[in-house]
């Protein structure tokens, strides 16, 4: 009978306690596992997301996030110098403000909204029905959620009234058609956003500060790539801030998704640590229990080693099993734990905090199996240095 | 059944080769003013003092004392559990000092037996499990292990229960398979410590008759006891006090 | 109505040109600096600082450094370095007034209020709501309980809490299972001789109830450890002063108020499956 044999009769032999050390890895496995996928879940996702939309520079005043510092001057004429860069397939301007749509709702439905100018025919949403907004009309583009609870469809004419700035602003307001219902890849579960162009923009906002955009969004030429592009932007307008994707989720990791990273790798050690000790405590007490038998076994000629290596699987089967019972138990957490995160204000409906890639899976493997080799190093020590004959002694005075 | 390699020495005087080559005498132990000290906190503790002996192949031994007078430190020392702190030790003409820990696990695996006053069979094995555990460590092909456990199980009279755990046998039936696991790899000596302490006269009896056959079947034996009767089946008769062969007699 | 202090904070990201100035002088307005923009930029009190809030450096203004404070902790902006300056307000006024802005029109998003007695928050939100139409007043108390995205934090720990339970659970369950095995003979043989089995279980639940109870301390014990460790290496890792952890008198009731009953229920549970077997089965070897 090898080592694996006789580790796994050892613990069918006890199988409550070994079905409760199974279950218990289980559970900090499972832990441990969602920690892994958080780790880098959410830079994952966002990256995910704005790859999606198909730019990947942006464009801004100064270093602060788009929407959060000063508005880029000369916008249009600047979307349109940095479109003709060979490095560049479009680029489109984008303006973010808030507005009261005056329909559905007793009092009407807050929204967010954006004004665009593309160098080209493309917008950063996606039009489910409808049709997009023409250039030069007084058309909007509604989600979903706005078109439900204003009760919108694609033809529909609404008034809205614009919100420009933070300080209090008495706006009239002013006649949008619906041409399509959109889907935009920030949107919130339950937001509700409006977009129209530029120009309408600058017009519901009471016709000042035409021309200006909180960010101008890039689509690098695939031959080119984004590093080419930053690098060919930024020599056209040194004035300005060109980030590309990369570097606005590294932006995005050293800020609000730290939280995420620390609490992952506390809750990681956390759960390595515990996973240690219920495995370390399990074995030395079911090897202080059979050290008759132990003795005895060397007596009869088995090797330091061989009986070093029984206990050793005792902790791999352990620990195998409930890492094995942990990948399923874990996705089914991650995926109620994502539920719960979601709720967040704020968070893009597509943006997920738990994503599977295989490095986290290897990564758990290797924990485990680092937990299984610490975790048997005192019981290990223990066979290894035991003394056979005070301990055959003590067994019959015992 | 031969519980023994073929190439078993006769009682007395044959010499032979020991691992090296060298042509030794025909003993299987050799001890020579032998010691074992234990350090305690209060001071060393001498279990065994200057203990010189002689084993021959077929010798059937019983050491007898009174309570902690150092029996089961020199069978443990006989059977290379224990290195004496003083002394030579040959086993076969081997130094056992000098051996490593590996190669003395490896010389009690194939070369000596032991049985325990409280068995220390494997729960959760069954008995024909246990008895082909020392074997499968030794590197016995299957087939041949399969084999020897059969006719193990069949000299000591317990095929019917091969299937059984130790917790469904008696426990005159565990020493019984504590005795065939002994025997697995057909070593020369046989050390038994108490072998009849937990069972009763009868059942006592019966493991002695059966050890007697393991005996006259060529295996040296070394049995530690209190109990007279059991002594007196042996051909040498020793007895210990403080750590000392206080005498030897030879049984009728 | 209690005394109001008006402050302003102008958080200095990108558009304000600072230098520090060799210009001595005594009646330029002074401003208070956060210790994350001392440190990287070098500035100490006394300094001379130039603040403008267009990049191009139009409308600059020195101002004098009074003094270094720490910024109050924000969860919000954990892992920024918070590069602030503290303005008198009409100082900030003048300094972001649009040219054509007549004085006195401006306006500030917020006004923090400190009142003599904290009690009277509500009475006194109620009072300007009332007062002034188009202005809302709260209390600050209870405002971060209400806020999103620590709701949502909340509940995630939760969540987190219950599965730590869900395995501490398990790993109390083997331990005390162990713990009676180890005493199976015993229990066996007081069986055997006669003493009742609600005796037993009487010895093995004080017994788990007194394992319970010296558990939680030790384990509240070390939670008061831990947390001193953890807020020290956040707080040094994140340059803040903010709190991670905080083991409050409620969160140590409930922790006790868990694990007691788990252990005692554990200790029962491995009971009473020993005990479910004949004496004469468990006394023997």
């Amino acid at each position: 009978m090898n080592a694996v044999g006789f580790a796994w009769r050892s613990l069918v032999r006890q199988p409550a306690r070994a079905a409760l050390g199974v279950l218990g890895v289980a559970a900090v496995g499972a832990l441990l596992f969602d920690m892994l996928l958080l780790s880098n879940g959410l830079v994952i996702s966002m990256r995910g997301l704005l790859d999606s939309t198909g730019f990947d520079l942006r464009v801004t005043a100064t270093d602060a996030l788009p929407g959060q510092g000063p508005l880029v001057p000369n916008a249009i004429d600047r979307t349109h110098d940095i479109a003709r860069l060979a490095s560049v397939r479009s680029a489109v301007a984008l303006r973010f403000a808030n507005a009261l749509v005056l329909a559905g709702e007793p009092r009407g439905v807050y929204t967010s909204l954006q004004g665009v100018a593309a160098s080209g025919p493309s917008h950063p949403w996606t039009i489910l029905r409808g049709r997009d907004i023409a250039p030069d009309r007084a058309e909007i583009v509604v989600n979903e959620n706005t078109a439900t609870r204003a009760r919108l469809t694609p033809g529909s004419r609404v008034m809205l009234r614009a919100s420009c700035n933070d300080g209090p602003e008495a706006l009239p307001p002013v006649p949008f058609d619906v041409s399509g219902i959109a889907q935009f890849p920030f949107d919130t579960p339950n937001g509700t956003t409006v977009a129209m162009s530029l120009e309408m923009l600058a017009r519901a906002c009471g016709g000042n500060e035409s021309n200006q955009a909180d960010v101008i969004m890039v689509a690098s030429q695939e031959s080119a790539g984004p590093s080419v592009a930053v690098a060919d932007v930024a020599r056209l307008l040194p004035e300005l801030h060109v980030m590309s994707n990369a570097e606005a989720v590294n932006r995005f990791e050293r800020g609000g998704f730290t939280y995420f990273r620390q609490i992952s790798t506390v809750l990681t050690a956390v759960t390595l640590s515990f996973a240690v000790l219920l495995i370390t405590v399990l074995l030395t007490v079911s090897i202080n229990q059979r050290l008759g038998e132990i003795a005895a076994l060397r007596a009869l000629g088995f090797s330091r080693w061989r009986v070093v290596a029984d206990v050793f699987c005792e902790s791999v089967l352990i620990v195998g099993g409930g890492g094995l019972l942990s990948l399923p138990a874990g996705g089914l957490l991650a995926l109620a734990l994502d539920r719960i995160l979601k709720r967040i204000p704020g968070i893009p409906a597509d943006v997920h905090f738990f994503v599977f890639e295989p490095s986290a899976l290897q990564v758990h493997v290797l924990l485990l199996a680092g937990t299984a080799v610490v975790a048997a190093l005192y019981p290990i020590r223990v066979v290894a240095s035991l003394p056979i004959a005070a301990t055959l002694r003590d067994e019959v005075v015992g | 059944m031969n519980t023994t390699e073929s190439r078993t020495e006769p009682r007395t005087g044959t010499r032979t080769e020991n691992s090296e080559g060298r042509m030794v005498n025909g003993r299987i132990v050799e001890a020579t003013h032998i010691s074992r000290i234990f350090p305690m906190p209060a001071g060393p503790v001498t279990a065994v003092a200057d203990v010189t002996l002689e084993i021959a192949p077929a010798d059937h031994i019983a050491i007898r004392g009174p309570s902690g007078c150092g029996k089961s430190t020199l069978l443990h020392m006989l059977g290379c559990v224990e290195p004496p702190t003083a002394g030579t030790l040959l086993f076969r003409g081997d130094d056992v000092t000098t051996l490593s820990d590996r190669k003395r696990s490896l010389l009690r695996l194939r070369q000596i037996g032991f049985v325990f006053q409280r068995f220390f069979l494997l729960p959760m094995l069954t008995a024909a499990e246990n008895i082909e555990l020392p074997q499968s460590e030794a590197k016995v092909p299957k087939a041949e292990r399969r084999q020897r456990t059969k006719e193990l199980l069949e000299y000591v009279g317990l095929t019917a229960r091969a299937d059984h755990r130790p917790s469904e046998l008696s426990g005159g039936e565990m020493q019984r398979v504590a005795i065939a696991r002994a025997l697995a790899n057909k070593p020369g000596l046989l050390l038994a410590d108490e072998p009849t302490g937990e069972l009763d006269r009868a059942t006592g009896e019966q493991i002695a008759s059966l050890l007697d056959r393991v005996n006259a079947d060529g295996t040296a034996l070394v049995i530690v006891t209190h109990d007279p009767a059991l002594a007196e089946r042996s051909t040498r008769i020793l007895s210990m006090r403080d750590g000392r062969i206080d005498s030897e007699a030879a049984s009728i | 109505m209690g005394k109001v202090w008006v402050r302003c904070v102008v958080a200095l990201i990108g558009a304000a040109v600072i230098t520090a100035a060799a210009v001595r002088a005594e009646d330029t307005p002074s401003v208070l600096i956060s210790r994350q923009l001392s440190e990287t930029e070098h500035l100490s009190v006394g300094d001379v600082i130039r603040l403008s809030t267009s990049d191009d450096g139009r409308n600059v203004r020195p101002f004098r450094i009074a003094g270094v404070y720490e910024p109050t902790p924000d969860p919000a902006k954990l892992g920024a370095v918070i590069r602030e300056v503290q303005l008198h307000l009409p100082d900030l006024l003048a300094l972001t007034r649009e040219p054509g802005t007549p004085s006195g029109s401006e306006y500030v998003q917020t006004i923090n209020v400190a009142l003599v007695d904290p009690n009277d928050a509500a009475v006194f939100s109620r009072d300007v709501r009332a007062r002034m139409p188009g202005i809302d007043a709260q209390p600050a108390a209870g405002a971060a309980e209400s806020t999103g995205p620590f709701i949502v934090l909340r509940r995630f720990h939760l969540a987190i809490a219950i599965v730590t339970i869900v395995a501490s659970t398990v790993f109390l369950l083997a331990l005390t299972i162990m713990l009676v095995d180890e005493r199976r003979a015993t229990v066996g043989v007081l069986r055997l001789i006669g003493l009742p089995t609600g005796r037993i279980v009487t010895q093995l639940f004080l017994e788990g109830v007194l394992i319970a109870v010296v558990g939680s301390v030790f384990g509240l014990a070390l939670s008061l450890l831990s947390e001193g460790i953890i807020n020290r290496f956040f707080q040094w890792r994140y340059d803040t002063a903010l709190v991670f952890v905080r083991v409050t008198p409620q969160v140590a009731a409930i922790c006790v108020a868990i694990a007691v009953p788990l252990g005692v229920s554990a200790t029962v549970i491995a009971s009473w499956a020993l005990l479910r077997r004949s004496g004469l089965r468990l006394a023997r070897r």
